[in-house]
Parts: C-alpha cells; structure tokens; sequence
C-alpha cells in the first residue's frame, strides 16, 4: 500500500503498472539535428558498438544502454542529449515552426528548449523562461552546448510574465513527479495528495498566464510528469474555465507508435468537460517509459 | 574600465555586426557571411550571438550564446562558439589524431609538433578531430593547452571528476 493506491481505478491493468515501478528505464537520447545528422550519428555509435536502437514512434529518439552516457564524446559535442523519451513528445505536439516566436514557460534543464530550437532550425526566437538562478545555469550550459542559437533566456515568475504575444506556449509544470518513479526509487514515497494541491495553484497559474501571452489560433501545450489528476485534468479545467482562455479547446493528442490512455473525464466528485478525453496519460507498463500527462489547447 | 552599478552590467547593448565579423575574420579567416543571420550583444566584457529576429522588450538573462570573453587580451573565444563558426576557420585551426583528441578533452596541455601546429600563430585556435570542431585551444611554443570547460571533459585515465 502506498500513495499510488488511490489510482487503482483509473490506471489499465494495475498488476503491470505495480511490478514496472521495480524495473529501471534504460537510457534515452535524442539526435540534436543543430550539430549532426542523423545517419552519420547512428553509424559513429555503431562503430563504437554501443548498443542503441531508435524508437519506433520517433527517428531522433534512442534508446542508449551504455553505462555512462553523459560522459560520450557525442554527449559533450552535443550530438546527442540525454532525454526522457516522453519528454520528447510536447515539443512535437507543440509543432513549433522556423521563424515563429515561442515561450518555454518551465525551461530548465532545457531538453524540451533545445528541441523546440531545434525543429525550428535556429530561426525565429525561443524565449525560455526559468525562475530559479541556480537552475538557469544548467538552461545556459544545455542550450551553448546544442548549439542552440535562437534560444534568450528570462527570469519571471511565469505566472506573471509581462508580455507577449507568442505563437505557442509550452507550460511543462513543477509537479510532483510520481511518473519518474523508474529513475530514481523514493519520488512516490514523498507524494501526498496535499503536495499536489500546493502545486496544483501554482499550475493553474502558470497554464492561464500562458493563454494570456498566446495570439488567438496559438497552441498551449501542458505537461507534466505525474498522474495525480489534481496537477492534471483538474488544472487543465480550470484553465479552460478561466475568463481569459473563452473558446479554447483541446485538440486530440495522438503519437503515432505510442499509446496514450483518454485524460479522465471524472475524478472524486468533480466531473471534467467532455473533451477532457483528448488530453493524454501515458503510464510506464504501457509503453515501457515513465509516466506523463499532456494536454495540447488551442486558443480561439 | 570603471567600475558600474549592478544594473548598468546587466544591460546587453546592441553591437554592430560587422565589427565582431571583423574581429573574427583576422583571427580565423572565417568569412564574414558567416555572421549575417545573427546579432550580437555586449554585456559586461562578454559577446553574445543570436539568430537574428525581433527581441522583446524584455528583462533578458542570456540572449543567444556567449561567443567571446573580452576580459583579458586577446580576447577568447568560446568552445561552444568555436563549434557552431569554427568550421569555417582558415587559419589557426589544428587538427589532432586520435590520442591527442582524448588528452585535449580530458582538459590536459599537450605538446604538438610543427607539422600539427604549421596554420597555427600563438593565441586562441580551432582544435579538430575527424572534421568535428572539439573547442578552444590555446597554443604557443609548442604546446597545447586544453580550454575545454570542466563540464564538457572527458573523465581522465586516473579517474579523477567522473561523477
């Protein structure tokens, strides 16, 4: 019995979800496509003989069973970054296109950042925004060493970002993190439901002040990496309810290769709009990864 | 140059482009058109690039990528920065073999030979390895030393800084 208990009803086939909590992730990279190709990448590891494969649903993501893959050559040239394989999925959803103008709300570590960099080709202008000084440091080194050039950093309370107008918005929200549980074992055992009500206020913030700064026809993409419906649905909800997001919608979320679970259409007693279902949960037994919630809102 | 409030150092003034293309242009040949689809900044005794596009008024941290130091003379440029304008360079570059390559990413001096060092004048160069850019070296009287921040080195032989 633990903290994970109280999603027994809305998680498919619980004895899976329960015995993969045990079993470690292998490590996953993405292909920076500012520094490198992808075929000349894929035959420097093979000629090392490392052992990595590409996901199926994603030809820049790998799968990378080496012992420490930080410390390859590739890795420190920025070539590749190491990157959870979900984390690869809002910037794609995002679909950020060269030379639009896009806000990186959560930046830090900037794995998400650099990819969005990265699909728009260093045209155009990513402002990632981070908080936390000590946290922009690692933003900063992240972004110098893929080479991402399109990419100014600020430091505002994203709740009260001071100006727009953006293109689309990523919001990958501080959240309770019970989806990296196969990284590092103990992330469930600190969650409690109060935890996710702190930050749940802090989401709703971060995801209304992002459709604030979006020009009407923009996409807000909302993700984190925990199933707790309270930093999930129920913020998404709320966002849609507020006065500034009027006629947003979602848009179905659907990766070609990966298997996504509807976003609940209820939870507790609180029942969510219908097109809730377009939201997406991934659990760990399903596709063999962490855990994640996405949301893909498109502003009228 | 004196010293200035907090706020003043944290401005990023607007340079002209085609000075920091000049600059770099006699130091490594590389052509000026390399430089035409970024702006640069200045803030402090650093220069920053950014693709160029319409900036915000904003409250900025970072703007682009820090490329050069101009504290000290000559100025430095950075390995990050060497990686993304380096390749262009026609001069003071220097291409390593394979075990010169690890001991320059472990962050070690090195000596060179004259035929490894014949494009190379004392000061800042370009360091290669199999066509790949690996960061900023510096080179003089025959000898090499690594500029390769801590971060981005490879662990060592003895096993120091692994972690």
């Amino acid at each position: 019995m633990d903290f994970l208990d109280r999603y027994r009803d809305i998680v498919p086939d619980w004895e899976a979800f329960r015995a993969v909590q045990f079993r470690p992730l292998i490590s996953t990279a993405r292909i920076n496509t500012l520094k490198i190709g992808r075929d000349v990448l894929l035959e420097r590891l093979a000629e090392q003989g490392l052992d990595c494969r590409p996901f199926q649903w994603y030809p820049l993501g790998l799968k990378l069973d080496v012992e420490s893959p930080g410390k390859l050559l590739e890795t420190l040239l920025g070539f590749i970054h190491i990157q959870e394989e979900l984390s690869m999925v809002p910037p794609l959803l995002l679909d950020p296109q060269p030379g639009e103008r896009i806000l990186d709300l959560c930046a830090s570590p900037g794995s998400k950042t650099t990819q969005i960099s990265a699909m728009m080709e260093n045209r155009g202008l990513v402002i990632a925004n981070e908080p936390s000084l000590a946290r922009v440091a690692a933003l900063r080194s992240n972004c110098e060493r893929l080479g991402a050039m399109n990419v100014a950093i600020t430091r505002y309370d994203g709740r009260n970002f001071p100006r727009g107008l953006f293109h689309r918005v990523l919001v990958d929200a501080p959240c309770s993190a019970e989806g990296r549980e196969r990284r590092g074992a103990g992330v469930i055992a600190r969650g409690s439901c109060q935890r996710s009500l702190d930050l749940q206020a802090l989401q709703i913030g971060l995801l209304k002040s992002a459709l604030r700064l979006t020009v009407p026809g923009g996409v807000v993409v909302y993700s984190t990496c925990t199933y707790s419906p309270e930093e999930n649905e129920m913020v998404v909800q709320a966002a849609l309810d507020a006065e500034e997001s009027s006629g947003a919608h979602l848009e179905k979320v659907k990766t070609p290769g990966l298997r996504e679970c509807p976003g609940l259409e209820e939870w507790k007693a609180t029942i969510f709009s219908p097109q809730m279902r377009f939201a997406a949960r991934y659990y760990p037994h399903i596709n063999d990864t962490g855990g994640f919630f996405v949301a893909k809102i498109v502003k009228s | 140059m004196s010293p200035r409030s907090s706020r003043a150092r944290n401005v990023f003034e607007p340079l002209d482009r085609d000075a920091v293309a000049e600059i770099w242009n006699s130091r490594f040949a590389i052509p000026e058109s390399v430089f035409s689809g970024y702006n640069f900044f200045r803030k402090a005794r650093s220069i920053w690039a950014i693709s160029d596009s319409e900036l915000p008024g904003l409250s900025y941290e970072a703007i682009g990528m820090r490329i050069m130091n101009c504290k000290d003379r000559p100025w430095k440029p950075t390995t990050c920065a060497l990686q993304v304008f380096g390749p262009y360079a026609e001069k003071n570059t220097m291409h390593l073999q394979a075990a010169s390559a690890r001991l320059f990413m472990e962050g070690k001096t090195q000596e060179v030979d004259a035929v490894t060092a014949e494009q190379c004048e004392s000061g800042y160069v370009v360091v290669f390895y199999r066509g790949d850019v690996l960061g900023c070296g510096l080179y003089s009287h025959g000898k090499l030393v690594s500029q390769i921040p801590k971060e981005r080195r490879l662990p060592g032989k003895e096993g120091e800084d692994i972690s």
